[in-house]
């Protein structure tokens, strides 16, 4: 696998997107079983 | 979904995104890297699709156990295969002014899965439309179910009996996928993710869903005493 070439840039900008909405969801993950032990 | 397997959901996204670019070769035929949108374009449509079929599954258990909870699953697999569609839809557009020139060309894929979309659309109106939560879960159960042929017809059926610019689905007429073996396992990875996000999404707003549910029956009973 040859990481250099004109796609990196492109890899690392989708990475960041996906673990970016996969930190928001599993924060709201956190908050929606701390909202269910309450009620 | 529990926190190790919402990671291994993470590394497996991550592993699609670069197997995408650096171990799939480009496939013949298309201009530049355009095909490397098939990755994530056909699981986005492949999830939408499975919300759909998911929703009157769902629409079938509550019509046979009257038990509100399903009723609640099929409601947010619509919501679902709502958002998968339009990203569907809008990489699609992009891969199309690419190749053939225009965002929008009325190709039979475009125009049906444009059908599909104004066809659950309804569905949310309907539900927004009846009060009566018992109703509502039991016109648009039916409704549902009857996306069971209206959606096939719309992916699968619709698009082949026309001519299209669209290329050959995964699963063509002959039963057999034709592309490199390295793209079809990176496809699949990114089928495979996908469908698990889908399911893990599912989860996440049919609880909130609960919730807010809970919250406005406690809201109504207070008004009430």
């Amino acid at each position: 696998m040859d990481l250099s070439g004109g796609n990196l840039g492109v890899v690392v900008v989708n990475l960041i997107i996906w673990t970016g909405i996969f930190l928001w969801l599993l924060r709201l993950s956190r908050r929606v079983r701390e909202m269910e032990k309450e009620s | 979904m529990k926190t190790i397997s919402a990671w291994l959901l993470w590394l497996w996204v991550s592993l699609v995104i670069v197997g995408a670019f650096y171990y799939a070769p480009l496939a013949e035929g298309f201009q530049g890297g355009s095909s490397r949108i098939l990755f994530f374009h056909v699981p986005m449509a492949w999830a939408s699709f499975a919300g759909f079929i998911a929703a009157a599954v769902w629409s079938v258990r509550y019509l046979m156990t009257r038990d509100l909870r399903h009723d609640r699953s099929a409601y947010v697999a619509v919501q679902l295969g709502l958002v998968f569609g339009v990203l569907a839809t809008i990489t699609g557009a992009i891969w199309a002014r690419i190749e053939w020139g225009a965002y929008w060309n009325w190709d039979p894929r475009q125009t049906s899965i444009l059908i599909s979309l104004l066809f659950y659309g309804a569905y949310l109106a309907l539900r927004g439309a009846v009060e009566d939560p018992e109703k509502r879960a039991r016109l648009s159960a039916a409704y549902a179910i009857l996306g069971l042929v209206v959606t096939p017809f719309l992916y699968w059926i619709m698009p082949r009996l026309t001519f299209s610019l669209h290329p050959e689905p995964v699963v063509n007429a002959e039963g057999k996928p034709k592309m490199q073996s390295e793209i079809l396992q990176v496809l699949m990875a990114s089928g495979i993710g996908f469908t698990a996000l889908f399911f893990w999404l599912h989860n996440l707003q049919t609880r909130i869903q609960a919730l807010a549910e809970r919250k406005s029956a406690a809201r109504e009973q207070g008004y009430g005493s």
